[in-house]
């Protein structure tokens, strides 16, 4: 599977069952990054995807369900078990600091980095969308 | 790092003189705020949550007009509870000013190599400046660690402010200031923050920052500092000999004419650390001051 996520600076998800932030322009990158493939989100994501449910898959059992080259984006899960499964991962890197209370687990600099693409957000002076495999 | 209890109780019912950041439409806010009798010694995270991260705000408060208020400083210089409805239209357009003329209570200004940036201090938004664009206002600004600044502080205000950005919703903000006792420099900050238009769904915390910076030593009566090793002790720099009226529960210089005179039944002298008698009940004369 090829799981997405957004992380602060210190590898920080969520703080209070919240996701430290979004920004729509992220939105729009990952619809293009997946061209027309279906994406899974848990339930909790739906938010961020309004009008655009006819390219999703909710499933809050995604990571499990998921199979080879579907793209998932991850917000409130922990990813630690499912390192194995994983086959790439591209990150939206916030280039800020937030509070966290889930962090990824996974040590991201063991893996390759392929790609790296900045742009400018919607409220976001600098996002850097980075893509790295095994 | 000394272990510093925290008389959080005494802020259940906390009433305080506020002003608008015209500075001059005056008006009273109640805050409740947490009842916490004690917060956690500091343990390595530049924050905990308290009261399970649910902010204190009433229904009644949830506000779509956005608003900033400041404390009046008390007696002794100190700030007080800072509050605002953080919409886009008060946010700041400009870069931040200079703000290096304000002296916040127990202001140091002191460098040590072991800290990012070297100085110890920051003039420490309580609003942060990207929330409400408040450059210079004294009664937005404490002595805060560069820990406290960076590490504490503002991943917070980040949050708040990339949320108001994103969405143009608003977010009720709290920052509250813990002294203890008649310290000049504060032990930490509440902050608390909810989104309005999503009920809470967006932002909603409730945290305690510490005043701390790794590896130095901070005497929070004063505000000065020493590197972790080379440190004064404290308890012996502050022993001073005091003269007790057991009966009355005040204590006095050696050298107060009430002292003088108290009768040798109620008279008890006491050499030790003048915050240790009044955690103990006794109260500082208001002739010699001690």
């Amino acid at each position: 599977m090829i799981v997405i996520l957004c992380l602060d600076d210190k590898k920080g998800m969520m703080f209070n069952n919240r996701r430290q932030s979004k920004d729509k322009f992220v939105i729009q990158d990952i619809l293009k990054l997946v061209d027309g493939k279906k994406l899974f989100i848990s339930s909790y994501s739906e938010s961020l995807f309004q009008g655009l449910e006819s390219k999703l898959i909710i499933d809050d059992n995604f990571l499990n369900n998921a199979a080879e080259e579907d793209y998932c984006f991850v917000e409130n899960n922990n990813l630690k078990d499912f390192s194995e499964k994983i086959e790439k991962i591209i990150v939206y890197k916030w280039n800020r600091i937030y509070p966290s209370d889930l962090k990824l687990e996974i040590t991201i600099q063991d893996w390759n980095l392929i790609g790296r693409f900045e742009f400018v957000g919607n409220s976001h002076d600098k996002i850097t969308r980075e893509v790295y495999v095994k | 790092m000394r272990k510093r209890f925290i008389s959080l109780a005494l802020l259940v019912i906390f009433c305080f003189s506020v002003s608008a950041c015209s500075f001059k439409d005056e008006s009273v806010v109640s805050s409740k705020s947490i009842s916490v009798s004690d917060i956690p010694e500091y343990s390595n995270s530049a924050y905990i949550k308290i009261d399970n991260n649910i902010p204190s705000f009433k229904d009644s408060e949830m506000t779509t007009k956005s608003f900033e208020k400041y404390s009046e400083l008390d007696n002794l210089g100190r700030c007080s509870v800072a509050y605002a409805c953080v919409g886009k239209d008060i946010m700041p357009a400009e870069k931040r000013g200079t703000i290096g003329s304000v002296k916040p209570s127990g202001w140091h200004t002191v460098k040590y190599d072991c800290i990012d940036g070297k100085y110890l201090y920051n003039r420490c938004h309580l609003i942060g400046y990207q929330l409400t664009g408040e450059n210079a206002n004294i009664k937005n600004l404490i002595t805060g660690t560069r820990y406290l600044n960076v590490e504490g502080m503002l991943p917070f205000e980040n949050m708040v402010a990339d949320y108001v950005k994103e969405t143009d919703n608003h977010v009720l903000y709290r920052v509250t200031p813990i002294f203890e006792r008649d310290n000049l420099l504060v032990s930490g900050v509440q902050m608390e923050a909810k989104s309005v238009e999503d009920n809470g769904d967006g932002i909603s915390f409730n945290v305690y920052c510490y005043n701390v910076q790794p590896d130095i030593v901070i005497d929070y009566k004063t505000g000065e500092s020493w590197e972790v090793g080379n440190e004064k002790s404290i308890s012996e720099s502050d022993t001073t000999t005091y003269i007790l009226n057991t009966n009355t529960k005040k204590f006095h210089l050696k050298s107060c004419s009430s002292a003088k005179n108290l009768p040798d039944k109620n008279r008890e002298e006491y050499s030790g650390n003048r915050n240790d008698l009044i955690s103990k009940g006794y109260e500082p004369c208001k002739k010699c001051n001690p």
